[in-house]
């Protein structure tokens, strides 16, 4: 029955493909992010919503109530499998721990692209992510050309063993050994938390009588970090990582050094754009990387536009940006 | 009847009771790890960092504080890292829209003695156990703040709010000054009121507290209320010490408030601790860390130090401790 469908169907689809307009719209894609918590994400999601609204999709949704919540997420992929979205736009809470889950939706014959932190396993139809090493890397390099090279350096490490803060300080650390001039003082976690940065910050503090540089593996740390600085009255040139709004803000007032920028926005609109290309028979791009932005007080003007008011890049652009 | 009544109204605690016997073993551990500190750091016993660890132990101390209370009545409020950001974000709404400290810190107490008292009302009226009670509110909580937040930071606060948590006066940080004197208001509560002496008594046997014509469900309700209202004071300080508000700073924040409370020498069976012992739980924690950032252990490795450290205070104070449950 169903193949006797398909084969009315494909003069249809032949004939569509021969019009000009776009043929079938109204696909629903079901985007999954990590938690609701993260600025980041949030960025991801208005990014994806753009370009399905921009496409003549729809976007439903799919975010753990618990931050990053492995059973949660797992029992979210069991719904949409019921629900049988067109394509799915999937971020794993986990690495590894999602790939039966990744699996699941491959048995169901679900597209799915895998965004932001690449799956350990599943058949994807493009990953779309950035890389965490050159954004430490890339970061930290500005802070020690800023510098001129040398220093006392402090890093704020993440969350220890996740595979954004292993890369990131990865990155850090390399950039680091490219400047002999430079001394790491301490590489202390702060756990991506605020809180945690400043009190780490304000104890380094008093062990250091000079630190000229810090960084940090997020933004709120960065930021915790300087409200630190501020409160003992010291100077230091701070980094963050992310480019949410609240670093580009410090930014414009000098009191953050710079912010790698993730790309959250455009890792949402490409992935939905690969996942609805692919499900309209157009050309996708298997692989994007995007390569990291360094925010700072020269170009941080694109990047101080509302959400909602920035633009999705072309198929062309995403070609540019860092396929493979 | 009588005689249960009687024995299970503990006595009026003295402060050179067995009381202060269990506190100076806690005080103990506390010097203890200074003295450990200040042999391997040289810059530990420096008067800024003395004052670092007394700021950043206030704010653990607040929550903990109110905390203690619950779990003198042999109850736990798990809510209480989530009520803490529920309240900042809500707090600080108020102060970005009307541009007045005072009307959000008024906010924020309200927001967190409301959901304090909420849980009070789930515990008492609804008699479900404080641990799904609370449970419960964290979700809800969680849910509300996420919703409320949908992903975003509020930051930016004027000057003079922001001295609530970074200002000084005298020489001294201004969180330093509300601990002592939230530190004196508990202990004063807790020991020399009635209300205090009432709270221990529930803990210590429920029944024979009813029986003996204490308004449990009324007490209980305070309590609530009260370790909720604290949640809302450290929203406060939280908001004028960080500069922001987000939604996820209450994960971050309940733990080290319930193990503050325990190590601390609070029973969870309730009816024994003291305010003060809860204040030393806060330091030992803050002082952990403290040391940790300072020799710059590994990433790696503190958390097991924090753990190991938690476990031995708890250990140390259960060998040199009168009671055991």
């Amino acid at each position: 029955m169903k193949q006797k469908l398909s084969y009315l169907a494909l003069p249809l689809i032949l004939a569509a493909a021969f019009t000009t307009q776009a043929r079938a719209d109204g696909e629903t894609i079901a985007v999954f992010t990590k938690n609701q918590t993260n600025p980041f994400f949030q960025t991801v999601r208005v990014g994806a919503d753009n370009m399905a609204k921009s496409l003549n999709a729809k976007t439903l949704q799919y975010i753990p109530t618990k931050p990053d919540s492995i059973p949660e997420q797992l029992s979210q992929i069991e719904d949409v499998v019921v629900k049988k979205p067109s394509a799915i736009v999937f971020t794993p809470v986990d690495y590894k721990a999602m790939v039966p889950g990744v699996e699941k939706i491959n048995d169901a014959k679900i597209p799915v692209v895998n965004i932001t932190d690449r799956s350990a396993g599943g058949n994807f139809v493009s990953f779309v992510g950035a890389d965490d090493y050159s954004l430490g890397l890339e970061t930290a390099r500005y802070l020690l050309k800023t510098l001129g090279g040398k220093g006392n350096i402090v890093i704020i490490e993440g969350v220890k063993g996740s595979l954004t803060n292993i890369d990131r300080v990865r990155g850090f650390n390399d950039a680091l050994k490219e400047n002999p001039g430079a001394k790491l003082l301490a590489s202390q976690p702060g756990n991506y938390q605020r809180l945690q940065a400043l009190q780490v910050m304000e104890n380094l503090s008093q062990s250091n009588s000079q630190i000229d540089g810090v960084l940090a593996a997020n933004d709120a740390m960065a930021i915790g970090a300087i409200e630190a600085l501020d409160g003992a009255n010291r100077k230091a040139q701070v980094i963050g990582i992310n480019g949410t709004k609240e670093a580009i803000d410090a930014i414009k007032t000098g009191k953050l050094l710079a912010s790698g920028d993730y790309n959250g926005f455009t890792q949402g609109c490409l992935g939905t754009m690969m996942a609805i290309r692919n499900l309209r028979d157009q050309p996708v791009i298997r692989e994007i990387v995007l390569k990291p932005t360094v925010i700072t007080k020269d170009n941080f003007q694109p990047f101080d536009v509302p959400l909602e008011q920035r633009s999705c890049p072309t198929f062309e652009e995403a070609g540019k940006l860092g396929s493979k | 009847m009588t005689n249960i009544t009687k024995e299970a109204i503990a006595p009026p605690r003295s402060f050179l009771s067995q009381d202060a016997i269990q506190l100076f073993y806690r005080l103990l551990a506390a010097l203890l790890i200074c003295a450990v500190l200040a042999a391997v750091s040289d810059s530990f016993l420096s008067l800024g960092n003395i004052l670092n660890v007394l700021r950043q132990a206030s704010l653990t101390f607040f929550i903990a504080s109110g905390l203690t209370l619950v779990v003198l009545t042999a109850g736990l409020d798990l809510s209480v890292g989530a009520n803490v950001a529920l309240s900042a974000c809500i707090a600080g709404t108020v102060i970005h829209k009307t541009g007045s400290p005072a009307l959000g810190i008024l906010t924020g107490l309200a927001c967190g003695g409301i959901v304090g008292f909420l849980n009070g009302v789930m515990v008492t009226a609804l008699r479900i156990p404080s641990f799904i009670a609370t449970y419960g509110m964290l979700w809800v909580l969680n849910g509300l703040t996420y919703w409320y937040m949908a992903g975003e930071t509020i930051h930016g606060f004027p000057a003079g709010f922001r001295q609530i948590g970074s200002g000084y006066l005298f020489g001294l940080p201004i969180p330093v000054y509300l601990l002592l004197v939230f530190l004196a208001i508990g202990t004063l509560f807790a020991q020399r009121t009635i209300w205090g002496q009432q709270i221990y008594a529930i803990g210590a046997n429920p029944v024979a507290a009813r029986l003996s014509g204490i308004p449990v469900a009324r007490l209980l309700l305070l309590v609530y209320a009260v370790s909720g209202t604290m949640a809302g004071l450290a929203s406060i300080i939280f908001l004028s010490r960080l500069n922001s508000a987000e939604a996820d700073i209450g994960e971050s924040l309940t733990l080290p408030a319930i193990a503050a409370v325990l190590i601390g020498g609070t029973s969870l069976f309730g009816g024994v601790g003291t305010m003060f012992g809860t204040f030393i739980g806060a330091l030992i924690l803050t002082l952990v860390l403290n040391g940790m950032n300072l020799l710059s252990v590994s990433a790696n490795w503190q958390p097991l130090v924090t753990g190991i450290i938690v476990v031995l205070a708890v250990w140390l104070d259960m060998k040199t401790g009168r009671r055991t449950q």
